[in-house]
Formats: C-alpha cells, sequence, structure tokens
C-alpha cells in the first residue's frame, strides 16, 4: 500500500472517530437537556420542509415545464393559455383542498376545545411513524394531546410525543410496533401499528366483524382511531387476519386539530 | 474511478442523504448510509443517521421507537464496514 493511500486511510478513520465522539456528545447533551437538540433539529427541519415545499408548489403550480412543452409543440398561444388555466384550477383545487380541512376544523372547534395546527413536514420520511405540526407549548400543545382530523367528529390519527414551543411532534396511532386496544363489532381487538396509518390483529373467525365497520379506543376517549379495511381467513383456521386503516390520507392532510387528553 | 468522480459521488448521496432524512421516506437514507458506507469511510453516514433521529425520534417510544435506531445503524455501518472497505477497496 502507498503511503498515500495509508494516509488518506488514517485520515478518513480519524474523522470518522470524531464524528461518532461528537454524535455520541450531542446524544448525552440531547438526552440530559430534555431534547433541547431534538427542538433545535425539528424547528430546521420543519424550515427546510416548508421551504421546499413552497418551492416545490411554486415550480409546479406556475404551469412552466407545461408551457415548455407547448412551445415546443409550436401551439404556444393555445397551449400557455391551457396551461394557465390549469395551474388556475390546480391552484384552486389545492386552496379548495384547503378550505375543506380548515372547515373541518370550525366543525370540531365548536365541538370542544383545542388548536388547528398545520403539518409541518413530511408525514412519510419518518421511521417512527411520527410528523410534525406547527403547534407548541405556547400555543396550548401538550404531550399526551389527542390529534384529530377528517370531518364531523374527526377520527384520532396520533397523539403528541413531544412539545417544543412552537412545534411538536405526533406520533401516528398506527406507527410500526404500537399497540393499542381497539374496540369493533363489540370485540376487544389488539391493534398492531403497521405504519402509514394501517393496523393488523387477528381475531376468532366466527366474530363477525365486517370491512368499514369504525374502531374505536378507550384509550383517546372512545374516540373513532379507524375503519375495518379487509377482514380475511384461511378456509378450517379459527382465526381470522382483520386489517384496520385510518380513513384519511395522511400524506393529503394539511391541518390537523389538536385536543387535550382528558376531553 | 478517479478520485474527482469518486468524490463528486460521494457529496450527492450525502446530499441525498441528508435530504432523504427530511423529505423522503426512510429507506432512502438508509440505502444511502449503505451504499457510502460499503465505498467510503464516510462520517456522513452517522451524521445522517443522527439527523434521522433527532427528527423524528422520540425516547418515549413503543418497541421499535424505543431505540435511535438510525444512529445505532449509522454506526454499526460506518465502523463495521470498516475491515471490509480496508481489505477490498485501498489494497
Amino acid at each position: 500500500m502507498s503511503s498515500y493511500l495509508r494516509n488518506e486511510r488514517v485520515k478518513a478513520r480519524r474523522r470518522l472517530l470524531i464524528a461518532t465522539l461528537v454524535v455520541l456528545l450531542a446524544l448525552v447533551f440531547d438526552l440530559a437537556s430534555g431534547g433541547m437538540v431534538r427542538g433545535a433539529a425539528r424547528v430546521a427541519a420543519s424550515a427546510v420542509w416548508s421551504a421546499g415545499s413552497a418551492a416545490s408548489g411554486a415550480i409546479f403550480g406556475s404551469g412552466f415545464f407545461s408551457s415548455k412543452r407547448g412551445l415546443e409543440a409550436k401551439i404556444e398561444a393555445l397551449q400557455q393559455e391551457l396551461t394557465a388555466q390549469q395551474a388556475l384550477t390546480g391552484r384552486l383545487e389545492v386552496l379548495e383542498r384547503e378550505n375543506t380541512q380548515l372547515r373541518a376544523m370550525v366543525n370540531f372547534a365548536k365541538q370542544q376545545r383545542g388548536v388547528a395546527a398545520p403539518i409541518v413536514s413530511s408525514s412519510n420520511s419518518s421511521p417512527y411513524g411520527t410528523f410534525l405540526i406547527g403547534a407548541g407549548t405556547l400555543e396550548g400543545v401538550a404531550e399526551g394531546s389527542i390529534v384529530l382530523a377528517g370531518s364531523e367528529k374527526g377520527f384520532v390519527i396520533g397523539s403528541v410525543a413531544e412539545a417544543g414551543e412552537h412545534i411538536s411532534l405526533v406520533r401516528e396511532v398506527f406507527a410500526p410496533g404500537a399497540l393499542v386496544e381497539g374496540l369493533a363489532g363489540g370485540a376487544v381487538l389488539s391493534l398492531e401499528g403497521r405504519g402509514g396509518g394501517n393496523a393488523r390483529t387477528e381475531v376468532p373467525s366466527a366474530l363477525a366483524l365486517s370491512s368499514g365497520e369504525p374502531v374505536t379506543s378507550t384509550a383517546f376517549a372512545g374516540r373513532v382511531i379507524g375503519i375495518v379495511g379487509s377482514v380475511s381467513s384461511d378456509p378450517g383456521s379459527a382465526l381470522a387476519r382483520v386489517f384496520v386503516r385510518v380513513p384519511v390520507s395522511l400524506s393529503e392532510l394539511q391541518f390537523v386539530y389538536v385536543v387535550p387528553r382528558l376531553e | 474511478m478517479s478520485y474527482r468522480v469518486s468524490n463528486n459521488i460521494r457529496v450527492l448521496l450525502s446530499a441525498l442523504g441528508f435530504v432523504g432524512a427530511i423529505a423522503l421516506p426512510p429507506w432512502v437514507p438508509l440505502l444511502v448510509m449503505a451504499m457510502l458506507s460499503l465505498r467510503f469511510a464516510a462520517w456522513e453516514v452517522i451524521a445522517i443517521g443522527f439527523l434521522v433521529d433527532m427528527i423524528w425520534f422520540s425516547p418515549a417510544g413503543g418497541i421499535v421507537a424505543s431505540l435511535p435506531i438510525f444512529t445505532l445503524l449509522g454506526l454499526m455501518l460506518a465502523w463495521g464496514l470498516e475491515p471490509l472497505r480496508s481489505e477490498f477497496l485501498t489494497r
């Protein structure tokens, strides 16, 4: 091995060692300080996410790429007009979706005291079934608060795991590995979270559960936590597999409603 | 592979890993960490794993979420694959 390669290897190992020590020290400091490093990382991540989200919305919402295709196809005027209309329709659809969700928040607010909060992170990036919302202790959010979405009375989609000043970490009800007891069709279900708003369990085949049946949970004051997606069993088996899902798509949500735990 | 190309690949993969930690599904930073650590003695592997955990991890989690899995994976990949890298890449 040449002396250059040997030197490079030594340098690389030294950098690795320094990184290891820094990370271990930061972990210890984070745990000792009650999550200061995590709080700072989440503020930065939500800022990056919001900036990226706004930029991508501006680029794709403007119809820039469609216009370019139109120019290449030499139907400039009509194509641009069409693109502008499509962009406008797209923006209107986004606003309509936002409006629908905010109307649901108004309904929630009439029924119970709470805080409407925007989702300020990706909802599918976390390996732990968590996401960030833009409300914290200063807005009245506390650890254990219940996070609702959907319409009418809403569905529980998670609970606040950690509350920062203006940003809180929400753990989904059906986070990977999470265990939660549910009630459906008069039977108690021990649900195991699978992530992405899905959970599964096994029940006796004799139990009459059908898809679409709501699943409530006493852990969330009897609120609905999901609906039965499908029930399947092998012939002759005493057990049936039940799949439960949250009836709202987490990736399409922009706002959630946070209520105190005991209400 | 020249040093310059190799370094560019490392920078691109690292950038993808850091962005993936914030905005992409968790398998993306995981894949990036594995790819980086196969080829380089990269401190970025540890940093990406740590970033994922600092954003998404809560120590009060359930069975799966009770350990900073990505930080541990980063350390294991960075140090665990060191003998393999030494054996095949620098001799």
